[in-house]
């Protein structure tokens, strides 16, 4: 079977000897359900076409006869047992000419067009820019900050290579120039958006455009002073840990966070984790032990 | 969706926060929405945008405004409201738009006012 039967009523929700008033109720109401500038499922384009083609036959009394002429017969052949295709009932309609007529976004169905004709479409009131888009951009934090070019894909198997430009923010919109919905009647296309959502960071936590992250640090280290490394965003920097830090202590390098709105960055927070031995050989035990004799030092103190 | 994504293209990507793209004229406006000039005008008169602040000769435009005017049209078209309602169903769009942002941003918030969200 080349083209798949539609069933107009169906798609309206109305029974078949409904009145062109019912018809016409119908598919405002629908219509407004489904207007793809009211309602942002994916699903609604698609839905909303489909209203268009189904209110364009049914409005139409001559359209509608041939309609219900046609669902008699087919539901006849299904019966049939020769396999007779659709064109053995009404042949290949040609209209002459080859003006295609669009309404919406997009052509009427093969199965309009093979029952009605290329171009019997009636709505038509001239070009028109197609609908914006909106689709959810997901960004490490190092592709957020360093930009570059992305391919997207998308549902339909399109795909559309992006340059991301560097230092997006969370939230902030990328357009992409007629990469949006298709105009009517030769109008152009509408824009893509895309919204930049950073992925959460394994090792980053983002509050606004600081950073935090934890810094494992050595009880010697935190007692004596140190200067360790430190990860970041476009790569490892030294911080100074001076002596006497407890854990939670905030070492900030100032702009190594993400960029700010107004220009800048924010701060790379790392703060400090005092971490110990999960096992100690003899001398380090020895050594911690000597320490826990000599040491006045009461961590608790403050809570007496 | 349209089939001219397919196939992959290079675009260049433009923040859109609108600070870097210029103010257009009226036939600029008609040109991207795909529309007459008499229609972006017939829009102006019935407020769906204005011409940017301290713009006389000629009056400028935001460049969003084609899709603005697209988006209007389409209702207008295809709900079969006049230029009024189809307006008014713009600015309606954005105050909806405008609240979902908000909630995307504090969500503890809009949780709070769901309690009461009958009020509005």
């Amino acid at each position: 079977m080349a083209v798949e039967y539609k069933d107009y009523y169906e798609v309206l929700g109305v029974p078949q000897d409904a009145s062109q008033d019912e018809i016409r109720r119908a598919y405002r109401k629908l219509a407004r359900e489904y207007h793809p500038d009211l309602n942002r499922e994916s699903d609604a384009e698609e839905r909303f076409k489909e209203l268009g083609e189904a209110y364009e036959v049914l409005s139409d009394p001559d359209k509608r006869e041939r309609y219900d002429q046609l669902g008699a017969q087919w539901r006849a052949q299904e019966r049939a047992p020769d396999g007779r295709n659709f064109e053995d009932f009404f042949g290949r309609q040609d209209f002459g000419g080859d003006v295609r007529v669009e309404f919406g976004d997009a052509d009427f169905s093969e199965f309009f067009e093979r029952v009605f004709g290329d171009g019997a479409a009636a709505q038509r009131s001239g070009p028109l820019r197609g609908l914006d888009r909106e689709a959810v951009l997901d960004l490490s934090l190092e592709e957020a900050l360093a930009g570059g070019r992305r391919r997207l894909s998308f549902e339909d198997g399109g795909s559309v290579d992006a340059n991301i430009p560097a230092g997006v923010r969370e939230g902030q919109r990328i357009r992409l120039a007629g990469q949006g919905g298709a105009g009517r009647d030769g109008g152009p296309s509408g824009d893509l958006y895309l919204r930049v959502r950073l992925k959460p960071h394994p090792t980053f936590r983002r509050r606004g455009e600081d950073l935090d992250l934890d810094l494992p640090i050595a009880p010697w280290e935190a007692s004596l002073g140190a200067t360790v490394p430190v990860p970041t965003l476009t790569g490892a920097a030294r911080v100074r840990v001076p002596a006497g830090s407890s854990s939670g202590r905030r070492l900030r390098l100032r702009g190594r966070g993400l960029p700010k709105p107004g220009g800048g960055h924010g701060d790379l927070h790392a703060i400090v984790r005092i971490t110990v031995p999960k096992q100690l050989s003899e001398q380090e035990r020895d050594l911690f032990e000597k320490l826990a004799e000599v040491s006045e030092f009461d961590p608790r103190e403050s809570r007496a | 969706m349209s089939g001219r994504r397919t196939g992959s293209r290079t675009t260049h990507a433009v923040p859109a926060d609108g600070t870097e793209e210029q103010a257009v004229e009226l036939a600029v406006v008609a040109r991207q929405a795909g529309v007459r000039v008499t229609l972006v005008r017939r829009y102006v008169e019935f407020g769906l945008f204005e011409p940017c602040p301290g713009t006389n000769q000629p009056p400028l435009f935001d460049p969003r405004c084609a899709s603005r005017l697209a988006k209007a049209e389409r209702l207008r078209r295809d709900l079969g409201l006049n230029y009024a309602g189809a307006v008014l169903a713009c600015e309606l769009l954005d105050r909806i738009r405008e609240l979902e942002d908000q909630t995307r941003r504090e969500p503890d918030r809009s949780a709070r006012c769901g309690s009461t969200g009958a009020e509005r």
